[in-house]
C-alpha cells in the first residue's frame, strides 16, 4: 500500500472534480460535502472517459409513478451509454455486480492521497 | 486482446447548424431556414443521457459531430478507421410535412456534404439523403448526386407515413439501383410529425420504450418490402437497415418463412422463400448491439442465420450509444469479425 499525494485540497472545488494521471491511469477526484472521493477515469462497459459525465441526483426505488429524487451531486452518469454510478461507491445503479474502479482518498495536511495496492 | 484488423464504420452522424444550410438553400426555402430554422420534427420523447455522447462535443462550441477534425481525432485515428459512412441526420426532415421543402432541405445538405465534409478526410464517403414525401423528386435528386465518387450510399428515414415496400416509394428504390447505391434506413423521427405511430400499438410514455421498440418498426418495413416484391422489382438494390437492432432477424425469417408456404399465392412474384431476398439483398448494422449477460448467447444468434456476411459495423458516432469497434462482438471468430467490421462494408460500398 502507498499513498500518493496527487493535489492541493482546494484544486477541487465543492462539488467539482480534477483528473489526474498516477502510475498510468487516470482517476478523477471528486469533492461532495467536503470530502473526497476518487474513480477510475474508464467506465467497465465500454471504457468510455467516465470523468467526461454528468454530476447529478438520480430517482431511488420507489412505488410505481413515485419519484424520489435523491443523491443529488452524488451520481455521475458514463459520457456514452447514460449508465449511473454512485461517486461514493463507484456502484452502479442497476446491478451490484457492476462498478467503476474507486480509489481510497486521505486527506492530510490539506493534500489529496490516493491509496494504491493493498 | 483481440487481433487488430482494419474497420470501416457504417454509421457516422456529422452534424452542423441549420444556418450552414442556408448559403446552400434556393429561395424561397433560403430565407424561410435563415429566418426560422429548419423546424425538425421531434419524436417528442426525453432522454436524461441526451442523444449526443460528452465527450464529442468540440472544445471550440458547437454541435458534437459537427467538427470533422474532432471527429477525425476522436473516431477516424483513434479506431484506426479506413472508411467512415457519413450519416448525417438530415433523413429525419422525411417527417415534417412540406415535400418540396424536404426535397430542398435535402438537396441542399447533400451539397453541403460534399463540399464541406467529403473532401475533408480519405476516410469520409457520404450517404446522401433523400426525403421520402415525394419519392418522384427523391430520384430526381439521386441522379443527380450519386454519380458523385465519394456517394456511397441513399439515406432514408425510417420514419415514414407507410410500410416503406409500397409501389408509392418504389421511385427511391428504381433511382438507387440505377446509380449503384445501396438504400440505407435509418431511425430518428419516429411518432414526430407526418410519420405513423412509433410502436404497433401507439405512442409509449417514455423514451425506454420508445428506444427499444424501434426494432419494430424496422420489422414492418423489412416484411414490406420483401413482400412487395422489391427486391423481384430492383435485382440489383441493396438495403442497409441501421441501428435498428439484429436479434429480431432470425425468428421474423422463420415466421415469415412459414407464412409463405401457405399464402405464397397473394405474393405470387416472390419465387424464392422470402428469408432468401433478406440473406441475399439486406445487409444489418450492429450498433446498438444487443447484450445479453451471457455473451455466447448472441453468438448463438449469429449462428441461426447469415449473420457473419450480412451484419456491418457500426459505431454510431457521436451518439449516446456509441459502440467502440474493439470493445463489442469480441468473442466472434477472427474470420467473422474481418467480415463484420471490414469486408462486409468494403464489398458493399465498393470501396
Amino acid at each position: 500500500m502507498a499513498v500518493h499525494i496527487v493535489l492541493d485540497a482546494a484544486d477541487v472545488p465543492e462539488g467539482g472534480h480534477a483528473v489526474v494521471e498516477l502510475q498510468g491511469r487516470e482517476i478523477g477526484i471528486y469533492r461532495i460535502g467536503g470530502h473526497y472521493y476518487a474513480l477510475n477515469n474508464y467506465c467497465p462497459h465500454q471504457g468510455a472517459p467516465m470523468c467526461a459525465g454528468y454530476v447529478s441526483g438520480t430517482t431511488m426505488p420507489s412505488d410505481v409513478y413515485e419519484y424520489e429524487y435523491a443523491k443529488k451531486g452524488e451520481i455521475i452518469r458514463c459520457p456514452w451509454h447514460g449508465w449511473e454510478f454512485d461517486i461514493k461507491t463507484g456502484k452502479s445503479l442497476f446491478s451490484d455486480k457492476v462498478r467503476v474502479k474507486s480509489y481510497e482518498v486521505r486527506v492530510t495536511d490539506g493534500k489529496i492521497g490516493i491509496v494504491l495496492g493493498k | 486482446m483481440t487481433e487488430s484488423f482494419k474497420v470501416i464504420d457504417a454509421d457516422v452522424h456529422n452534424e452542423q447548424d441549420d444556418a450552414a444550410l442556408v448559403p446552400y438553400l434556393p429561395e424561397p426555402w433560403r430565407s424561410r431556414v435563415a429566418k426560422s430554422g429548419i423546424g425538425m420534427a421531434g419524436s417528442g420523447y426525453y432522454s436524461p443521457v441526451g442523444v449526443m455522447k460528452k465527450d464529442a462535443i468540440p472544445p471550440g462550441g458547437g454541435k458534437a459531430g459537427s467538427d470533422p477534425d474532432l471527429m477525425v481525432k476522436q473516431l477516424v485515428e483513434r479506431y484506426d478507421l479506413e472508411y467512415a459512412i457519413l450519416t448525417g441526420v438530415i433523413y429525419n426532415i422525411s417527417a415534417t410535412h412540406d415535400p418540396d421543402f424536404a426535397a430542398a432541405i435535402c438537396s441542399a445538405y447533400n451539397d453541403f456534404l460534399i463540399a464541406e465534409w467529403l473532401g475533408k478526410h480519405r476516410a469520409f464517403k457520404g450517404a446522401m439523403a433523400v426525403s421520402t414525401l415525394d419519392p418522384v423528386l427523391a430520384a430526381r435528386e439521386i441522379d443527380r448526386i450519386g454519380g458523385h465518387p465519394d456517394i456511397v450510399e441513399v439515406i432514408i428515414s425510417s420514419a415514414a407515413r407507410s410500410p416503406l415496400g409500397h409501389r408509392y416509394y418504389h421511385p427511391i428504390y428504381e433511382a438507387a439501383e440505377r446509380n449503384g447505391l445501396p438504400v440505407a434506413i435509418h431511425p430518428g423521427a419516429e411518432g414526430a410529425g407526418s410519420s405513423t405511430a412509433p410502436t404497433s400499438v401507439g405512442y409509449p410514455a417514455r423514451y425506454i420504450e420508445w428506444h427499444t421498440n424501434l426494432s419494430q418498426t424496422f420489422m414492418a418495413h423489412l416484411v414490406s418490402i420483401v413482400t412487395e416484391g422489391v427486391f423481384v422489382k430492383y435485382p440489383g438494390l441493396r438495403l442497409v437497415l441501421v441501428e435498428g437492432g439484429i436479434a429480431w432477424l432470425p425468428p421474423l425469417m422463420w415466421r415469415l418463412d412459414k407464412n409463405y408456404k401457405a399464402l405464397r399465392s397473394t405474393v405470387p412474384w416472390l419465387t424464392k422463400m422470402p428469408s432468401e431476398y433478406i440473406r441475399d439483398h439486406c445487409f444489418l448494422t450492429t450498433q446498438p448491439i444487443e447484450e445479453p449477460d451471457n455473451p455466447q448467447h448472441l453468438i448463438d444468434l449469429f449462428n441461426m442465420f447469415d449473420a457473419e456476411n450480412i451484419i456491418l459495423y457500426s459505431s454510431d458516432y457521436p451518439h449516446w450509444d456509441f459502440d467502440a469497434p474493439d470493445m463489442i462482438l469480441r468473442r466472434l471468430k477472427p474470420e467473422a469479425r474481418r467480415k463484420i467490421f471490414y469486408e462486409n462494408a468494403k464489398k458493399l460500398y465498393n470501396l
